[in-house]
């Protein structure tokens, strides 16, 4: 299912690069991004609540109507008994139905790494939807993302999952320069079925960029 | 059954469902095509006429003169009808029918004159008598005239059937006279002329009025009394058009929409709510961090920031600037036609003059 799954994407960022967007030009930005985040293990009745900072980046490229997306980031997220690494990361294909509306599909991981053990990781493939609305034209916009894992896995224990996710927030770019920032709130969460996990990430993230 | 008898019957049936399909075929036809007939039975009783059968053309006649509503004879046809019928009735011998006809056509139009290519002589003969002995007159008058009461007149032009002596009044509707303003013989035509003021030289009040010209016989009877409505107003006589007020299309908005403002809001309120209400569809079951509502709020302070950058409701002075002068420049406009009118019917008497009307028509 993974495999088809790439190759169809393979095959759409093909055509994206090729004859159907020919003759628009490459945007490319990046960006650095910081926040808070919060995760929440659930195994039966068995609840643990960890949090810290996290620090990425992102590379959106563009062109015409074809978006790619790019982003990773990492931090700690401890509470009092316990700590672990986190480093999570995406890669996603969009396709702008309407300068409003982008449906996006790609992978989405996070792992978790904990001293002594070896790392878990989750892997979703998600379609994603993101709707944008004009506060201040050109200057200020705000955005809802939805998503939904249509296959994924678990590492430890090898386990399939499945799960979803929200983004929504705020953009603003300067007048004038190419220089823009975003403040967001995240909320996922991955189940897998058979042992009852749930993992459910809360994040609030600050991300200034620029244009190229 | 014989065979002849059994296609006799199916004959005999054939013709009786014809006949039932063209009597249901003439039942349905529409009653105006009885009316729309008149002018095409007047038609054919010039032709009877022509052909000396004037019993038919005599029935037709009286058949297209009947005709009463919207298939009625044009006021000209009726005419030359009456003409006809008064003609076959001459012909035929029947004098006092002919002569009812004939003086029921002066009354009408004591201006008609028969063709004297069309009619034997003893029917031009006849109709003469007739007319000279019927007084009658008709009446033409602007329909709405202005004049200045004692410079100017309202002109009314009498037609008579022949000569004969008239008086002319000038009524109130109630029927008293206050003015007398020709007694005497008419000929062919006569001018009426009124300067607008009663007998003792003043312009009369609103009102309506009538012109009453009544006919005298040679023994100075009244034979028939004819009244031509008039209505008098003074100094009401808009005599140039007001200007239209600017139409909704030249004026711009004075007060910014809501519509700007209320779609820049709307995201931001969008996003907002969902912030508030994703966790518990994404992440149902979870606790979510009260955190988001820092994001939610902030979002949704923008859009009221947005919202309110675009001014709802606020005059735009520009506009309203360019809507002041549109309209100051449309009532300048108004008011001067109306001091020009108001100059122009200073002492003027604004006359409508309705349809005459007989009210004593002769016995026959």
């Amino acid at each position: 299912m993974t495999r088809v799954v790439v190759i169809v994407c393979a095959a759409w960022w093909i055509l994206a690069g090729t004859s159907v967007v020919a003759q628009s030009k490459w945007q490319v930005s990046f960006g650095a991004a910081g926040g808070q985040e919060i995760a929440r293990s659930r195994i039966g009745t068995t609840r643990e609540r960890v949090s810290g900072m996290v620090f990425g980046g992102e590379a959106t490229t563009s062109r015409g109507r074809f978006v790619a997306r790019l982003r990773y980031a990492q931090g700690r997220v401890t509470n009092d008994t316990a700590g672990r690494d986190v480093a999570e990361g995406e890669a996603l294909l969009g396709y702008r139905a309407r300068p409003w509306l982008t449906v996006w599909v790609g992978p989405h991981a996070r792992t978790f790494v904990v001293p002594g053990q070896s790392d878990r990781r989750w892997l979703l493939w998600s379609g994603r939807v993101t709707a944008r609305g004009t506060l201040f034209p050109g200057r200020v916009t705000s955005f809802v993302e939805l998503w939904q894992g249509f296959t994924g896995s678990l590492s430890r224990p090898a386990e399939s999952v499945t799960g979803g996710g929200a983004e929504a927030g705020l953009d603003l770019r300067l007048a004038r320069r190419p220089v823009w920032g975003r403040l967001a709130y995240r909320i996922e969460q991955g189940r897998a079925g058979s042992i009852g996990r749930r993992e459910t990430v809360e994040a609030i993230t600050l991300t200034v960029g620029f244009d190229r | 059954m014989d065979p002849h008898r059994l296609e006799a019957h199916r004959r005999m049936t054939r013709a009786v469902a014809l006949c039932a399909a063209l009597i249901a075929g003439a039942a349905s036809l529409p009653p105006a095509a009885a009316a729309q007939a008149a002018p095409a039975v007047l038609v054919q009783a010039v032709r009877a006429y022509d052909d000396l059968d004037l019993d038919g053309a005599a029935g037709l006649l009286r058949r297209a003169l009947s005709v009463q509503g919207a298939g009625a004879l044009a006021p000209a046809d009726a005419d030359r009808a009456m003409m006809y019928l008064a003609a076959t009735e001459v012909l035929r011998e029947h004098s006092d029918s002919a002569r009812a006809v004939a003086r029921r056509l002066v009354v009408a139009n004591p201006r008609f004159r028969p063709d004297e290519l069309v009619f034997p002589p003893q029917v031009l003969t006849f109709y003469e008598g007739v007319r000279r002995a019927t007084p009658a007159v008709t009446a033409r008058a602007p329909a709405d005239t202005a004049i200045r009461p004692g410079a100017e007149a309202l002109a009314v032009r009498l037609y008579a059937s022949t000569v004969h002596d008239v008086t002319a009044t000038l009524d109130r509707d109630d029927g008293r006279v206050l003015r007398t303003l020709y007694a005497g013989p008419v000929g062919d035509s006569l001018d009426l002329h009124w300067n607008g003021q009663d007998s003792t030289g003043t312009a009369p009040p609103n009102g309506r009025y009538a012109i009453t010209v009544t006919s005298l016989d040679r023994q100075r009877r009244a034979v028939r009394i004819l009244r031509l409505p008039l209505e008098v107003t003074q100094g009401r006589v808009d005599t140039l058009p007001h200007p239209a007020p600017p139409a909704d299309s030249l004026l711009l908005p004075e007060r910014q929409s809501m519509k700007p403002a209320l779609r820049a809001f709307a995201p931001a309120a969008l996003a907002g709510v969902a912030i508030a209400v994703l966790p518990s569809i994404v992440a149902n079951g979870e606790d979510a961090s009260g955190a988001r509502f820092v994001v939610g709020g902030t979002v949704t302070v923008a859009g009221l920031v947005a919202f309110f950058s675009h001014h709802p409701g606020r005059s735009i002075p520009g506009n309203a600037a360019h809507n002041r002068t549109l309209r100051d420049t449309w009532r300048r406009e108004d008011a001067e036609v109306a001091r020009r009118n108001a100059e122009r019917a200073r002492g003027m008497l604004g006359i409508h003059a309705g349809a005459p009307v007989l009210i004593t028509p002769e016995a026959p």
